[in-house]
């Protein structure tokens, strides 16, 4: 099964960057030949090349939540976003999903089937920095190791 | 009595904003503010960085059009450096640019404006998207799409990431193209160039279908700014500002870019983080310009290559002075731009220089100023940058196209504003419209990657005392 881990985010916009750093660290831990690690500094259409002719993609990504905990991970599939659940305004997810949907129409087959989602829980980036909050940075190794788990796991547990 | 309308957020955008629309004591629009929502801080960040680094920082500064960022900023890098780059080197950043220019037209029009053209600014939001586009039309998304990729294919070429490039440097580029590479865009460019004309035909088609809507909708003058080759064709990469006022006439002509400080000037308004630019003699507001495909193609005499050159002499036909004013023709522009790059791209890949091995020019002086202005997807981006001797950042100054239009966008919506509300009454079919006006101008509306999918869109009326009267959603 060919997995796509991918970190997305913006390294200079605060916690925005979880995403990005999560990546960055798994790519020095993963060896399997059939997993490949990226992060990336887009969403929506630009990630469907991206993510086609992969089996599994595993997504690290930031979330601005109302009422949720700042540092908190969220395991997800990427239509639970759009539930009006708890969760507001994601940065990226949307059109995760959309892109997804889009993609299954347009290349059947191509895109991959299981998808899940690490949602980080973080302050909304309004300024231009590389610092990340004191959270989300204690989030990040834990993040780390979901992925990790994930990835050594046979089945998909949703 | 003064009622606040907030329309949040305008869906399909890519970026956040926000419109608020204020009512005068009889009802009727007395202002209306489309916000931006931005990113603060990013000159204070830049502080202190070598002016090698700012190409791939600036580049981050959006998800939408990195490679406009980062070529402005290598341009400023080769002012700062002294140097005039290698023909090769100047060759492969235009292929990049057009190939940025292919990728973010087509995506603006397929997937974001045609939904609206082909099903109609009036049909269900739930339908009229690019989910409704894939369903009904499948072959003209795939057409989108398929532009859209071979564009991000060359960027990917020439860069070693996808969206963030690492191609240019001051100085030039990281590396040459590779023969294959070249063939292979050879191989795609006859039907990207068909593809380009096909879009052409939809928009025409939609024009024949509608020929009031476009003429009027959104239809106000204003002046425009863009850059030009010394034979007076629209020019992406180099070449001098021209700006013409509201009635066509040139009132600047062959301004160096660099020189852009003597013709504009900028105002900040305490509700909007962006700034808002206008023409210096003309002052504010009444100096209002537009930038993007329509101020390009109303300030230009012509393009580079034949086929767009055919389509150009049809849009000028449209006014009689040459200068077309409509929002919805900002669709059109778009469209024999996107033509003009795809032909561009197949001249530069004919020319053997392409290949070059010779891409970069050294230096060891340190310029303390450095400007580098080039026409993005959206409108002109300058890039204005202080160094130290050690080539250390001391300030920078950034004004992006969306910031051009900051003025227009505001005249647009309180245009359409003022047609749909009249006595405090709004009539069906505002939002879409409001929606539909901005869409135009394709703001890039945070620094960030940042975007949203398919929220509904939601009016909240507010009494006088800011309490919520009505809330409508679409």
């Amino acid at each position: 099964m060919k997995t796509l881990i991918l970190g997305i985010g913006n390294s200079i916009l605060g916690d925005d960057g979880i995403g990005v750093r999560a990546a960055q660290e798994l790519a020095g831990k993963i060896s399997d030949e059939n997993v490949t690690v990226r992060d990336v500094g887009v969403d929506g259409l630009n990630l469907l090349e991206i993510i086609t002719g992969y089996d599994r993609l595993i997504v690290i990504d930031s979330i601005v939540t109302e009422n949720g905990e700042v540092g908190e991970i969220y395991r997800l599939r990427p239509e639970q976003i759009y539930a009006p659940s708890g969760f507001s305004v994601s940065p990226h997810h949307f059109n995760l999903a959309t892109t997804l949907e889009i993609g299954r129409k347009l290349f059947p087959g191509e895109i991959p089937e299981e998808v899940t989602v690490f949602a980080v829980d973080t302050e909304e980036a309004t300024e231009v920095t590389e610092e990340m909050t004191e959270k989300v940075r204690q989030a990040l190794p834990r993040v780390v190791r979901l992925v990790l788990e994930e990835i050594s796991a046979p089945v998909a547990r949703h | 009595m003064t009622k606040k309308i907030v329309i949040e957020p305008v869906t399909r955008l890519e970026g956040h904003g926000k419109v608020t629309i204020i009512l005068n004591d009889k009802g009727n629009v007395d202002r209306a503010r489309f916000h931006v929502t931005q990113v603060r801080g990013f000159e204070k960040f830049c502080e202190g960085r070598l002016f090698w680094e700012m190409p791939l920082i600036t580049a981050r500064i959006c998800g939408i059009c990195p490679v406009s960022h980062h070529l402005a900023s290598a341009k400023a890098g080769d002012v700062i450096l002294g140097v005039k780059l290698t023909p090769t080197a100047e060759k492969l950043r235009r292929l990049l640019h057009m190939a940025q220019l292919v990728q973010s037209h087509a995506l603006h029009f397929f997937h974001l404006a045609s939904p609206d053209l082909l099903f109609g600014f009036d049909a269900d939001p739930a339908k009229r998207n690019i989910v409704g586009l894939i369903t009904e039309m499948p072959e003209i998304a795939k057409k989108g799409v398929k532009l859209r990729s071979f564009g991000q294919r060359i960027i990917e070429m020439l860069g070693d990431k996808r969206v963030h490039p690492n191609a240019a440097i001051p100085g030039g580029m990281n590396r040459a193209l590779q023969p294959e590479q070249r063939q292979e865009i050879l191989d795609r460019i006859e039907v990207i160039i068909a593809d380009c004309q096909f879009a052409i035909d939809l928009f025409r088609d939609y024009c024949a279908k509608n020929p009031e809507v476009v003429a009027s909708f959104a239809d106000f003058k204003s002046a425009y700014l863009g850059l030009i080759d010394d034979k007076g064709n629209v020019e992406y990469y180099n070449g001098k500002l021209r700006l013409k006022d509201r009635d066509g006439i040139t009132v600047e002509d062959k301004v160096d870019p660099r020189d852009y400080l003597s013709i504009i000037e900028e105002k900040v308004e305490d509700w909007s983080y962006l700034k808002f630019p206008y023409y210096k003699k003309l002052g504010y507001p009444g100096g209002m310009y537009r930038v993007g495909p329509l101020g390009r193609l109303n300030v230009a005499d012509g393009c580079s290559t034949p086929l767009a050159s055919k389509e150009f002499q049809n849009f000028k036909k449209l006014s009689g002075n040459g200068v077309v004013q409509g929002s919805l023709y900002y669709h059109y522009a778009r469209l024999i731009e996107m033509l003009n790059a795809a032909e561009e791209i197949k001249s530069l890949t004919e020319d053997e220089l392409i290949c070059g091995k010779d891409v970069w020019t050294s230096s060891s002086q340190i310029n303390e100023e450095g400007i580098g202005v080039i026409e993005a997807p959206r409108g002109t981006l300058f890039h204005h940058y202080w160094v130290d001797r050690s080539g250390k950042m001391r300030r920078a100054n950034l004004i992006v196209a969306t910031g051009n239009n900051n003025l227009a966008m505001n005249r647009a919506v309180y245009d359409v504003a003022r047609e749909f509300i009249h006595d405090g009454k709004v009539t069906e079919g505002m939002l879409n419209r409001v929606e539909v006006a901005i869409r135009c101008y394709d703001p890039c509306l945070s620094c960030s990657s940042h975007a949203l999918g398919h929220m509904p869109l939601e009016i909240t009326i507010h009494e006088p005392d800011m309490s919520v009267r009505q809330v409508l959603r679409s």
